[in-house]
Order: structure tokens, then C-alpha cells, then sequence
């Protein structure tokens, strides 16, 4: 996992994908983005139709605002998950069921992502290594157990 | 919180974070914190799906402007008021909905109805979206049901039936049953329909309550 300085975007992209819940964020976005092409309802008619039309189109707005304020304002995350997923939630109830349900299912899975994300965190470690950790921890344990065991 | 925190050695040995490892370190999601929200999450969203699927619970669709089609074995429902639009409709009928253009259609209201074997297809190019309910004992219900249709086929019989009244003066259907003035129109107090079958273009909202939902995908529509 760690590599040295490299030149160019890409490096520069995971460097800056590093310091916020990317992923969360990204399908958080998209998620609204998709509940909105769902709805095909003219402005026109969403005017005519007063509140319970306007909501339709204000949770997927809500979703996408939240998904790019946690990409462009991470420290914040935990306030925009928790909007995300209500407004995720509600769409269910005025958005064509959340944009036929996938809208819903990205906006869920992203608000949760972005809610469980920490920053800087310890590199990665490998399952294998872990086990290979927890077992030698075990071995020293034990061996001195036994050791105060024969003291004692 | 989890195992990786309490990790005692970093592996490369380093104890005080410095420039050098700097890019290992990143933001992470935590298994545990994210099921602190997916869990709760996941239950109202199966809670929602529920409460819609036994019709305790209403669902707004806002689907205007794409053509769908809707099918039911049977309609019943009372408090009937049907009339023709073209792109003005009279202020005052949140419900019965602007085409937003030349599109003659013929808005039918329907206070409260119940619909047996409903399905409903819109075609979102290449696959349907299909939605069924109410195929079991419960029927799917709705009250002020507002469609505007291109094509309505099926076996109708009505109760009462007053035809060519002025369509601001319908007073079956309630306030949303109400057409533009001097527009032919047609109400009754029952209305009944087998083998309904409906294009629909450019409804605006209704709220249904379906129980025995069924959501899914498929090649071909109703």
C-alpha cells in the first residue's frame, strides 16, 4: 500500500479521494441524480399539483446537495449522511418509490458509507496477516500464563 | 472500535506519523460504524415496502410525461366525472393535470375505486417497468384517481349517468372532478369496468394503496 510520491492526476485524485468518503458521497449524488430522471413531470404540472408534487422533487435535490456537500465539505459528513438517508427514505413515499427503488438502494448504501467513514486511518492490513498476528499474540499469552502458573 | 485500531505495530515499524507515510494513511469506512446507520436504515426502508405492500400506506407517482399503460380485470368505483381537455385546464383542479401541450386527452376522475388486478407498465426504452397489485383477496384502492388518457378500452356500466353537462358544473366527483367551462363532459355516481385498459399520458399524481406489490422488470408490458 504505501508508495512514494508519484507525478501526475491520478496519484493526485487518490490523495484527494483519501481525505473524504468518496464513495459514499459519489453514490449519494447519483442516487438523486437518478430519482430526478425518473421524474418526467413537467415544472408546469409539479406547479399545478402544490405540495405533494414539489416533495417529489425536493428529497432527490436534498439527496444530491447532501451527496456533493459530503464529497466538497467531508468534516460535516455525519449531519449530511443522516439527511441523505432520511431524504433517501422519503423518496420511496413521493418519488415513483425512489426512483423505481435503485435510487433508493444507491442513496441508502451511500448516506451509510459516508456515516461509517473515519479519516486517517491505519493502512490496511490483510486478513492472513491478521490471523498471523492474533495467533502469535495467543502463543506469547499462553506461554506466560504457563510461565506464572509454574511460579505461582 | 475494531481490531485494525488496536493493531499495536504499524508494519513498517514507524511510531510517530510523519510526511514519509503519509499516503498509507486515509480515510477508511469502518465496518461498524456503517452498521450503526444501515442497520436501522435498512429496517424502515423494509418497513416502508411493508406498510405499502399491505396498503396502509400510499405511494405518490409523478411519472407525467412518459406514456404508461395500465390494465385491471375490473373497476368499481363511485363518484364518476370524465372530460375532455387540450391544454388548458380550469384552475382550481390540482389533480387533473396539464399535458403541457397539444395533447388532446380525456381526464377521467374517480372518487374512490378499487381496482382488481392491476397493472401497470411504463416502457423506459428497451425494458418495462412492470407494477402489479392487488391479484390476491385485497383489492388496490384509490381515491381521487386522476388519469388522463389517450385510449381507454373496456366493458363499462355506469349508474346514473348524466351526459353533456358543462364540465365546470360536474358535482359527482368532487372538487377535483371539475373540468374547464364549456367543455363537454359526463358524470355518474357508480361507475363499473371489466377488462379495463388504459394509455395514460402525463398523470399527474395519485395516491394508491397496493397491496400485493410487485415491482420488477420485464421485456414486454401489459
Amino acid at each position: 500500500m504505501s508508495r512514494g510520491p508519484r507525478e501526475g492526476v491520478r496519484p493526485a485524485f487518490r490523495q484527494w479521494r483519501a481525505g473524504r468518503p468518496f464513495w459514499g458521497g459519489l453514490l449519494l449524488t447519483l442516487g438523486g441524480v437518478e430519482v430526478l430522471l425518473t421524474l418526467k413531470a413537467s415544472l408546469d404540472v409539479i406547479l399545478h399539483v402544490g405540495m405533494q408534487g414539489l416533495a417529489g422533487y425536493l428529497l432527490p435535490v436534498v439527496m444530491l446537495l447532501c451527496g456533493v456537500l459530503i464529497l466538497f465539505n467531508p468534516a460535516q459528513r455525519l449531519f449530511y449522511s443522516v439527511i441523505g438517508v432520511l431524504a433517501s427514505l422519503g423518496t420511496w413515499l413521493t418519488s415513483n418509490l425512489g426512483g423505481f427503488f435503485v435510487g433508493l438502494l444507491l442513496g441508502m448504501v451511500g448516506s451509510c458509507l459516508a456515516f461509517g467513514w473515519l479519516p486517517d486511518q491505519e493502512p490496511r492490513v490483510g486478513r492472513r496477516q491478521r490471523r498471523r498476528e492474533a495467533r502469535a499474540a495467543q502463543a506469547v499469552t499462553q506461554r506466560l500464563e504457563h510461565k506464572t502458573g509454574q511460579t505461582a | 472500535m475494531t481490531s485494525a485500531e488496536h493493531t499495536p505495530e504499524r508494519p513498517d515499524g514507524a511510531t510517530a506519523p510523519d510526511a514519509k507515510d503519509a499516503p498509507a494513511r486515509r480515510g477508511r469506512v469502518r465496518a461498524r460504524r456503517a452498521a450503526v446507520m444501515a442497520v436501522p436504515a435498512t429496517l424502515a426502508a423494509a418497513g416502508l415496502a411493508i406498510l405499502t405492500a399491505e396498503g396502509a400506506l400510499g405511494v405518490q407517482f409523478a411519472i407525467s410525461g412518459m406514456p404508461f399503460t395500465v390494465t385491471a380485470t375490473e373497476l368499481n368505483g363511485t363518484g364518476f366525472a370524465q372530460f375532455g381537455g387540450l391544454d388548458e385546464m380550469a384552475e382550481g383542479s390540482p389533480n387533473a393535470g396539464d399535458t403541457g401541450g397539444q395533447v388532446l386527452v380525456v381526464t377521467s376522475v374517480i372518487k374512490n375505486a378499487t381496482l382488481s388486478k392491476l397493472c401497470q407498465s411504463v416502457d423506459l426504452g428497451g425494458t418495462n417497468l412492470i407494477i402489479r397489485a392487488g391479484e390476491g383477496a385485497q383489492k388496490v384502492s384509490a381515491s381521487d384517481l386522476t388519469t388522463d388518457s389517450t385510449e381507454l378500452t373496456g366493458d363499462a356500466a355506469f349508474n346514473n349517468i348524466e351526459i353533456g353537462n358543462d364540465a365546470s358544473t360536474l358535482n359527482k366527483a368532487g372538487p377535483k372532478g371539475r373540468g374547464p367551462k364549456g367543455v363537454f363532459s359526463q358524470q355518474s355516481d357508480t361507475v363499473h369496468i371489466g377488462n379495463l385498459r388504459q394509455t395514460n399520458y402525463a398523470t399527474t399524481a395519485g395516491v394508491f394503496k397496493l397491496p400485493g406489490l410487485k415491482l420488477g422488470f420485464s421485456g414486454s408490458g401489459c
